[in-house]
Formats: structure tokens, sequence, C-alpha cells
């Protein structure tokens, strides 16, 4: 990717009086896949292209950006970011400021064995059409399968006028598998590995075919039959496992989010909201047990939230969220950690599309492992429920009020699993949440990626991983649905 | 003009695709321009413009479908893209349940959906309103600390064209502004917003947003905590806007039916809702923001009834094209719009319109012995689409109503519960609408709404 155009624009930007400009120049490809029953409903490839302009002038912030990627729309395209920050300035109480970081020139590349856009579509689709055949052979009930499969690359270059240069290449990929069935007017789903399409993974297409969706199609189906004769969830205080993806979604609801620096400082007020976690409690607030400890790592290999530098310029690192219970450390950028006057930023910045502004977005926020294998977990358990594979979710305005509902759950009775639940639901305040943890397993621990996370306006997307094993909370309210 | 570059552009496509050797070939062409001025703190933070736009090229050989997303209208990239979707269909395989694309009908544009002033807003001119929101909502009370929100201007256009002759095209302006307020008195805080959708640039009036959320927000200071249970509720248009435009998502879209995941497939020809509930879906009514004339297929937009006096059937269900082929009927005109891709492929109604009442917001509460007002919801998702059990919680601004007085503030609460039961029991509409997203819809009061929860402030 050439920087040339990008030196025009930060060129035209300081004449025309920024003292802070950037560009990032990206091509964004997104092969998405998805067979119904058997089918092909959704062959569909998408590229983006584009570029966005980041500029200080006189202290406030503007933005613009456009898809024509020629000298005289940079041109025009800086002349609207600068007429932005002058129209910003007009209602100024403070300076932006930016902490110091050192503009670095490198390459950076997420790795891969199998590169995903030069594996055929033929194979992929194979793999689609034969998995979702056999998970709709299972049963007349089941009235909808779905297979899918989700490729993406983004590469992109970023410049500053304090001399960043960094080219990257972000590649994930992955897939999944769902199935809904009706019996009698009542609706049940079940998905592999996780829902929503699946579970995705900064790595070539061998993640796509390690999820091996065919040898799962018939177990999924068959499971989500069973789920008719289910037992509803019982509706009390008690003991809750949670697995795999949900215990993800646990912790990108309610402490991904919460702890994100622009919430705390109240710039997402209008819209997602703000956070428990004010400025105040840094360092001081008791979040969760002496077993929980969670870390915001844009390092760690094949999280679907990995990188080599955030989209302005910071370099990638892995920052303490919660540790030992306290709350220690926000997800950040480098103008939120000036005004608190914090060390760094902890390289949160990122955007969509190269026309979306960059806004603190989590990276990969992991719970990282106890000292439980899973199945003691169970074992320890005298009465509970453990549940996975999340099916509804919703959290208050300032991450403290949250209720989830899963696919499935088993009951859990002196130490064993006993009979499967359906809809199981669970509502919980986080910092006593997250302080009834009393169990953290090592044996089962993966990254989980998620690809949809929702925030800002204009509203973006963007992906993001959780790195988790299996946890248990105590006395949890569960049994929500009458 | 916009819309015929657009419209040329996505008849070549069409031509170039056909020498291709497809059977079938449509093409849409869009361009969006649109600025926002965000603010928090009572200053602005981000102040962004974009200008986006591409083309969505389909083509089908022997039913193998594919699609392809381009960020871009050069006409050399297109056709690239074209032949990339043709590789592509060839590799695919068939899709049996795809019957054909729409074929032409007859359709009038849309006059007086475009506004300059609005598309053509300048920065300045948003920095002023929202300077006059943030004095506004700070000249209410000392106690109002932070004044939060957004402004947008801009436009959107699209044309579409197909093998078989459709050619259409859409363009309108746009604007929207939230205020919210936040507040503060000892250790309490309130909060309060309020937002107004338009096609007009003039029908936006920041003091008259910032009012009504300072009034709100400091209203709301000192919550007093409400046990869960049923209750009563007066829902304002807001709130309103929001739980139907679910009831909408997984109860009308052809997908959803088909599937099985919408309770119409199993209430067809019943009384669901409350008699007094009419529903209507139609784009060409100036009631609704969205005023296009046709779909993401150049299909007309077909005004539906999607609940007659309580009443939802098969007439009520949106199809496009591929849906409709699946059922042998022909498309209502809902498929997705070019411009936007976050509901994918999937039809449902965009235009949702509540039938007035003859209430007033003030009767509603008057008439209310013991009951919760709610001015806004926040983070609702279903929990079970048959019985369209949602759940959610109140935001910026929830009140105890006692023996018809609003008497205090109480602390938010969520709700879990299913919407066939809320809108069950609607003792009262009000005669005045709201344009809000994709829906018009007024206040309404609910007999019940169940809650399961109370939050922390």
């Amino acid at each position: 990717m050439s920087s040339d155009f990008g030196k025009i624009a930060l060129e035209e930007a300081e004449k025309k009086g920024a003292s802070y400009a950037d560009i990032r120049i990206s091509e964004i490809l997104n092969e998405n896949l998805t067979v119904k029953n058997g089918e092909p409903e959704t062959v569909s490839l998408s590229q983006e292209k584009g570029f966005g302009v980041r500029v200080i002038v006189n202290g406030a912030w503007g933005f613009a950006g456009s898809i024509d990627l020629n000298k005289e729309e940079i041109k025009k395209t800086v002349e609207r970011a600068v007429s932005i920050a002058k129209a910003s300035g007009l209602l100024k109480k403070k300076e932006a400021v930016l902490a110091r970081d050192r503009p670095r020139k490198d390459k950076y590349a997420t790795s891969f064995k199998k590169d995903p856009f030069k594996i055929a579509l033929e194979q992929k689709l194979d793999t689609l059409v034969q998995a979702g055949r056999i998970l709709k052979e299972q049963s007349q009930l089941i009235k909808a399968s779905y297979t899918h499969y989700h490729g993406f690359r983004e590469n992109k270059l970023f410049i500053s006028n304090e001399g960043a240069e960094i080219n990257q290449q972000i590649t994930w990929c992955g897939g999944g598998l769902s199935a809904i069935a009706v019996k009698g007017g009542e609706m049940q789903t079940r998905s592999y590995p996780s829902p929503f399409r699946g579970d995705f993974s900064t790595s070539g297409y061998e993640f796509f075919e390690s999820l091996a969706l065919l040898d799962h199609a018939k177990e999924v189906g068959q499971e989500l039959l069973k789920l008719f004769e289910a037992e509803k969830c019982p509706s009390s205080e008690m003991d809750l496992i949670l697995y795999g993806d949900q215990l993800a979604l646990q912790i990108h609801e309610s402490c991904g989010h919460p702890t994100e620096l622009d919430r705390a400082l109240g710039t997402e007020a209008d819209y997602a909201g703000t956070s428990f976690l004010t400025p105040e409690k840094l360092g001081k607030f008791r979040y969760g047990s002496e077993k929980v400890n969670i870390v915001a790592d844009a390092t760690v290999p094949k999280g679907l939230g990995t990188f080599g530098y955030d989209d302005e310029g910071t370099q990638a690192k892995k920052v303490y969220l919660i540790k030992e219970g306290t709350f220690v450390g926000y997800q950040s950028s480098r103008e939120t950690v000036a005004e608190l006057k914090l060390k760094e930023s902890s390289g949160g910045m990122r955007a969509d599309s190269p026309l979306a502004l960059p806004i603190i977005r989590m990276t990969n926020i992991n719970l990282l492992p106890g000292d439980w294998r899973a199945e003691e977990i169970v074992e320890d358990t005298r009465d509970g429920i453990l549940i996975t594979t999340n099916r509804s979710w919703s959290i208050d305005d300032r991450r403290i009020n949250f209720q989830f509902g899963t696919e499935i759950g088993w009951r859990i009775k002196n130490g064993s699993r006993e009979n499967m639940i359906k809809n199981p639901t669970y509502m919980g305040v986080t910092p006593q949440f997250w302080g009834s943890c009393d169990a953290i397993s090592n044996d089962n621990w993966k990254m989980w990626g998620t690809p949809n996370c929702g925030k800002g306006v204009p509203g973006q997307v963007m992906y993001v991983g959780h790195g988790c094993g299996t946890a248990r909370f105590r006395k949890v309210h569960a049994g929500l649905i009458k | 003009m916009v819309t015929e570059r657009l419209k040329e552009i996505a008849e070549r496509a069409v031509q170039f695709a056909m020498k291709q050797k497809v059977d079938q070939a449509q093409a849409s062409a869009f361009l969006v321009d649109d600025a926002l001025t965000r603010f928090a703190n009572s200053q602005i933070h981000q102040n962004v413009a974009q200008k986006s736009g591409g083309a969505i090229l389909k083509v089908i050989l022997n039913k193998r479908i594919s699609t392809i997303r381009v960020g871009t209208l050069e006409e050399e990239e297109i056709k690239k893209a074209v032949v990339e979707a043709v590789k592509i269909a060839k590799a695919s395989s068939p899709s049996k349940e795809f019957k054909s694309l729409p074929e032409p009908e007859k359709w009038t544009p849309i006059k007086g959906a475009f506004d300059e002033e609005t598309a053509y807003c300048e920065p300045k001119y948003r920095a002023e309103k929202v300077r006059e929101a943030i004095e506004t909502a700070h000249s209410k009370s000392p106690d109002v600390k932070a004044v939060a929100g957004y402004f947008s201007t801009g436009s959107m256009a699209y044309a579409v064209a197909n093998s078989l002759g459709v050619s259409a095209w859409a363009d309108m302006s746009i604007t929207y502004m939230k205020t919210t307020v936040i507040s503060k008195s000892g250790t309490s805080e309130g909060f309060g917003a309020a937002e107004k959708y338009s096609r007009r640039i003039k029908d936006i009036e920041p003091s008259l947003l910032a009012e009504d959320a300072a009034e709100k927000s400091v209203k709301s200071i000192n919550p007093v905590k409400l046990n869960p249970g049923e209750y009563e509720v007066v829902l304002s248009p807001l709130a309103v806007a929001t739980l139907l435009m679910f009831v909408g998502y997984v109860g009308f879209s052809a997908n959803a039916y088909q599937d099985g995941q919408s309770f119409v497939k199993y209430n067809l020809n019943q009384q669901v809702f409350d008699s007094k509930l009419t529903v209507k879906d139609d784009a060409r009514d100036f009631k609704t923001l969205y005023t296009v004339p046709v779909d993401g297929e150049g299909v007309p937009k077909k005004a539906l009834e999607l609940i007659s006096n309580g009443f939802v059937s098969e007439k009520s269900i949106c199809y496009n094209s591929f849906t409709a082929g699946k059922e042998n009927k022909k498309s209502t005109g809902h498929a997705a719009l070019p411009i936007g891709d976050y509901y994918g492929e999937r039809s449902g109604p965009f235009n949702m319109i509540v039938k007035a009442g003859d209430a007033t917001l003030d009767e509603a509460i008057a008439e209310t012995k013991h009951g919760i007002f709610i001015t806004t919801v926040h983070y609702v998702n279903p929990v079970e689409p048959t019985k369209v059990i949602l759940t959610g919680l109140t935001r910026d601004g929830t009140f105890l109503i006692e023996n018809g007085n609003i008497s205090k503030p109480i602390v938010n609460m969520r709700f879990t519960d299913s919407m066939l039961s809320a809108f069950k029991d609607i003792p009262l509409i009000s005669k005045q609408v709201e344009m809000v997203r994709r829906t018009t819809v007024p206040m309404m009061k609910l007999k019940k709404l169940r809650f399961v929860g109370i939050s922390a402030y």
C-alpha cells in the first residue's frame, strides 16, 4: 500500500493549520457464505476501500473519510476534516491532548498457515452444504439449518505527522452451524461451536477446518431435539457454572465494556452508556473475588482482537484490568489517558472501516486460568446448573444489572451432571456476581471470537476476542421466564 | 443528479453482467453522504463526515446465486466485480428455492423527500445548534452537570436495475438529533433524553429537545427502589418504538415466518393484541422517516397492514423476491435497502406506523392509580421469539405514578415479558404520534408489564 497519498494528506492538513494529523488508508475484504437447509443462501464477497483523516486544529478534533482514493479527493477530504475541527472548536472547553507514544515504522501481519482467500469457494461450500444437510436430516421438526463461513482481511496503512508509518494485514476466519426446531409452537435452537454464526480467530483456513462442522452436525441436531423433552430451568438462587462462549460473553458485557475509558469519562453517555467503574475507583474497587484476573491482551496468538498496532499507531500490549479481584486498569486511547494523566494508552483504538473514526474497542479481554480442572468444578457443586451457548443478552447502561439466556444447560446435583434443562436464564449485579466467583478452570481455556461488538455513533461493529475456560458463581438468581 | 448517475451505473453493470452469459443479473448503486457532530460533557468530542458508496451486484447462473458488494462507484472496478461474481456463481451450488429476480412493476418516485439544506448542512450550523442544546439544558437547572448527544445531517440515494427490466431509484435527506442530560444533586445522579428524527433540518429544534431531556433528568435525581413485579405502565413514544421494532423484526419478516420463528405463524387470523392496536408498514406515507418508493430489489414498496385491530394474518408478512418465490407469491417490496447491510438479506418492515388513538400523556398519567412512566428502554433483546419475550431495562428517567400523578423517580428496572401479553391490553393510545427511527408511534398505556429486577441507579 503506497504511502504517497497519505503524505499528501498530512502535508495538506499541516498547511491548513493542523497541529496533529493522521490518515488510514485501507482495503477490507469480507467473504460471507451462508447455507440454509443444505443450499447456498448467501454467497457474498464485499470489498471496501477508502481513507479517513483525523486532525486536531486549534485544539479540537475533526474527521472525514471518503471512498475515492485520488489526489483531488484527498485534498477535499482534508479540507472537510479541518473545517469540521474548526466547528468543534466553537464549543471547546479544553484542548485535545494526546499522551506521548513513540511513532513507529513497522510492518505487521497476523499469521496463518492456509490463506482463507486462496481456498476454493467450492471447498468451503462443500463443507457447509454437507454439514447443513446432515443437520437438517435429523428430524422433520428441524425447520431450518444454517451453516456459515466468514473470512476477513484488512490491509491498512497508518501514517501520522508525528512520523509513524505502519502497514498491517489482519486476517481472520471461522464459522459454525445452527438449527431451529419447532414443536407445538415451542421453538428451540442449538448452535456449534457458538451462536451468531460461530467462532472466529486470527488464523488461516486451518481454523475453520479445525471446527470440524461435519463431525458435529449430527450431534447438534440430536441435542436440539432433546431440548423439547428437557426440564424448564428452575427458578431460584443456585450455583451457576458458565462454560465456553457464555462465559466469554459475560466477560465481554460485564468487564469488557465497563473498563472502556471513554465510557467511564462519559463520552458514550448518549448511546451505549457510561460505566460504574468511574476513575476514582481505579486501583481500589473490589470488582470480583481474589480468583478473578482479567486482562486486555492484543498480543495473544490467534485471538480475534489480536493485532500489531491500534488505529492511532500504539503498539499492541497486554494490560491488567482486574488483578486478584481489584479494578486496576482501563482500556484506553492516547487522548483518554492524557485526560486522567495515566502513563500510556492501552492501545485500544480501532475503527471498523477506513471511513470511520477510531474509538476505544476491546482487544482480547481474557479471564486468566484458575487452579481447577473444569470437571472438578462440576464434581464440587452440590446444587446448581451448568449452562452454555448464548441465546439472549441485556445489560444496563452502566453495566451493572445484566440478564443472559442460553440455549442449553444441565442440572448439577451432588457433583454430577444430571438432567438437561431448556431456556436457562440468569440475572445478576456485576460486582456481586464476580465477587461470588470461586472456581476458574485451567484445563479448557481457549480463545473465543466475537465478530459483532457494536458501539459508537455512527454505529461501528468490531471483532474482539475473549479467552476463558469454565467458572463457577455462587448463589445466582436463575430461571426468569415464566 | 446523483440518482441519474447511480441509475446509469446500475444499468451498465447489469448490461455488462448479461454479456458474461448469466441467466439474470441485478445491480444496485448507492451513495451516502453524512456528517455527525457528537457531544459529551457539554462539548463536541467527535465530529465526523463520511462519503460512502458502492455497488451490490447479484448474478444468477443455473440457479447459482452470488453477490458482490464493492465500496466504489468506478465503472472498471464494478466490471471487475461482475466478472468475480460470475466466477463465484459458477463455483457455487444451485439454490433450488430460487424462482426469479423480480419483474418490473409500475412505480412512481417520491417528491419532496430530499431537502438540500439538510443534505448539505455545514459543520458550523451543527455546532451552533449543539451549542443551543447545551446552553438550554444548563439554563434549566444548576443541577444539570453534563449534556451529551449527537446531531446528524446528510443524504442517501440508491438505484436498482435488473436484467428483467427493473430500473428504479430513491433519494432522501435525513437528520436526527439526540440530547442526553445528566444532572447531579449530592451523590445522586439523574438522567433524561430526547430524540427527534426528520428529513428536514428545520424540524430539529435543539432547545426543545434540551428542555425535555433536562426536565426528565433533574426530576429523576434521588430515585427510590420499587420491588419487581407486574405494573401498569405508560410508555413514551421512544419506548414504544423500541419494543415495536423488535415485534416487527421477529414477527413480520418472511424469513422468520418461514423458519417458524414468527409468532404470526402460530396466531394466524387471531386477535393477538388489543383491538385498539393497528399497525401498518407504508414507505410512501410521509409520516414515516425512510420515505422511499422502492426496496433494495427495485420492487415498489407496498403498504401492508401488519396488525389490524389486534389481528395478525398472512397479509402481515413482509417478503422480498426470494422469500416470496418460496411460497409462489409476489414480493411485497420489503427487501433490505442497499444502503446498509445490518439486516443482510432479511426482509422486514422498515416503515411501521401505529394508528393514533384519542388520548394524551396527561390523561394516561391521570388514569393510572399505581404504575410506572417509562421514558426510554435500553438494551432490549429477544429471549424467545415465538412468544416475543423481550428483556431490557428502563433508562433516562423512570417515574412512579401514584393516584394519577407522577410522584417520584424510581431506580431503573429490568423487564422480561412477552410482548403478546404486554400489548394485549392497551387502555390508552395517544392521538399524537412521533417519528422515531423506523417507526411512527404514539404514547401507550399498557395494563401490565412484568419486571424481574432492578438496577443500582
